[in-house]
């Protein structure tokens, strides 16, 4: 997205707290959506858009002025989630991935705000969409969100979590075939 | 047909990531095998959902949340930056940004340098200012630098001082009678601080001279402040207390003793570290 008002990304950069606080008004709920697509709950969603900004803030002089404001907080953003991720790498490795799972589907859609142009189908699709994902273990997850919607090759999917190509490979095969099971009667007519 | 693709194929084949070898058998089977093509088509249009999925939405009133939040981070941020750009300032010439220069106090102490120097104002900072000593850790004492010594010191007493100027800030104008209370403690604390900013001067530690020189100022214009001073003359001083920053140069200088007091106490064998993000 376009940054409409550049003078503002200029003015935080020199200091400015209210246009930082414009900013930070701006693009949170943009950079929410893909911390939650990241990381698959609200909660890791909220604290990656802290740290994200709190780096942005602090990296802020390094701001090339002519570049997207949203484009680089959106790379700021998911290496934070991935920071995120990684560091909970372990638990994953050492538990059953069940634990990574966010609790029950009923709560995890609680922080879907249906919005009223939003069809009931779509609804209906992207919740299914959702509990899909949400069937994804972390690292799964991030795995096929890196590749799926960052577009990330395998090999870069791997070295930013920190996997071997081929293990990273596996958690998007198994992210695709959980994606497929779900979703599959939802494109079959 | 017999070997038909598998699905880990498809999914490569989808992201363009078939392995150059594999390519030509694999677009070859695709256009010859009706099943393996019904099973690539039926994979597209799983993936396509995802896509056409609209994002999770953060709840209403989510950036207000957010910068209650970040705001008082933002400020550790700024003085994490101000430690680092004082800790540059004290390796060459202190240029000084101006301020309140009209209190300038000649120092008039001729304490002898030094170990013992030092030692001296540690005692002096605690006892002076709190009845307690100074303590460093039993194991540690032995094999303290002149300079920790300092640091510990300057440390305690910039706890102290910013506690007094906190209350004194948020002192109601019209509660007088508190000022009494703050005036006390502030002559206590002109006493060490003097002590050590000569030892912080003898031992070029030009940041940490330039802060106490500049709190030697406030505290006796607090210490000397009339008996009889009007709640104009009170909010005047507290608004030089924050204009002139003053208490948040204290809390850097403060931080900074607290990080060089682990540094000393780590000594250097910390690894390098991430942020931490959860
Ligand atoms: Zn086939």
């Amino acid at each position: 997205m376009e940054e409409r008002d550049p003078s503002v990304v200029a003015r935080a950069r020199d200091g400015d707290r209210d246009a930082f606080r414009a900013l930070v008004d701006l693009h949170s709920r943009y950079i929410y959506s893909l911390a939650h697509r990241m990381t698959g709950n609200a909660q890791d969603a909220e604290d990656v858009v802290q740290e994200a900004w709190l780096k942005a803030h602090k990296q802020l002089a390094r701001f090339e002025a002519r570049a997207d404001f949203r484009t680089w907080l959106h790379r700021i953003t998911v290496n934070c989630s991935i920071d995120l991720i990684r560091s909970r790498r372990h638990r994953e490795d050492a538990h059953d991935p069940a634990d990574l799972e966010q609790g029950p589907l009923s709560e995890r859609g609680a922080d879907t705000q249906p919005t009223p142009e939003r069809v009931a189908a779509s609804v209906q699709i992207s919740d299914r969409v959702q509990q899909a994902l949400g069937l994804l273990t972390a690292l799964e997850r991030a795995a096929f969100t890196l590749r799926h919607v960052e577009g990330m090759s395998i090999e870069e999917v791997g070295e930013q979590l920190g996997m071997k190509t081929s293990a990273t490979k596996h958690s998007i095969f198994r992210a695709v075939r959980k994606m497929r099971t779900a979703l599959e009667p939802f494109v079959e007519s | 047909m017999t070997n038909h693709l598998s699905e880990e194929e498809l999914i490569l084949h989808y992201y363009g990531e078939t392995p150059r070898a594999a390519a030509p058998r694999l677009a070859e089977h695709l256009a010859s095998c009706g099943e393996c093509e019904a099973a690539n088509t039926r994979l597209h249009r799983v993936l396509t959902l995802v896509d056409s999925a609209p994002p999770v939405d953060a709840r209403p009133g989510f950036e207000r949340d957010v910068w209650a939040r970040l705001e008082p981070q933002l400020d550790e941020g700024l003085v994490r930056r101000l430690v680092r750009r004082s800790a540059v300032r004290e390796g060459g010439s202190a240029t000084r940004e101006g301020g309140w220069r009209t209190f300038f106090w000649a120092p008039q102490w001729a304490l002898a340098g030094g170990v013992a120097a030092l030692v001296v104002v540690a005692f002096m900072a605690g006892r002076i200012s709190n009845g307690t000593d100074v303590v460093l850790p039993a194991p540690q004492r032995a094999a303290a630098s002149p300079e920790r010594v300092l640091h510990a010191a300057v440390g305690d007493h910039l706890d102290r001082t910013q506690m007094m100027l906190v209350e004194l800030v948020n002192a109601d104008t019209d509660q007088l009678d508190q000022l009494a209370g703050e005036q006390a403690r502030a002559s206590d604390l002109v006493a060490a601080n003097r002590l050590m900013r000569q030892s912080a001067e003898q031992s070029g530690d030009g940041a940490i001279a330039d802060i106490l020189e500049d709190l030697e100022r406030v505290l006796l214009e607090i210490a000397n402040a009339p008996a009889d001073v009007t709640s104009n003359e009170l909010s005047d001083l507290k608004s030089r207390i924050t204009t002139e920053d003053l208490l948040f140069r204290v809390r850097v200088i403060a931080s900074e003793m607290r990080q060089r007091n682990r540094t000393d106490r780590e000594a250097g064998d910390r690894p390098a570290q991430r942020l931490p993000v959860s």
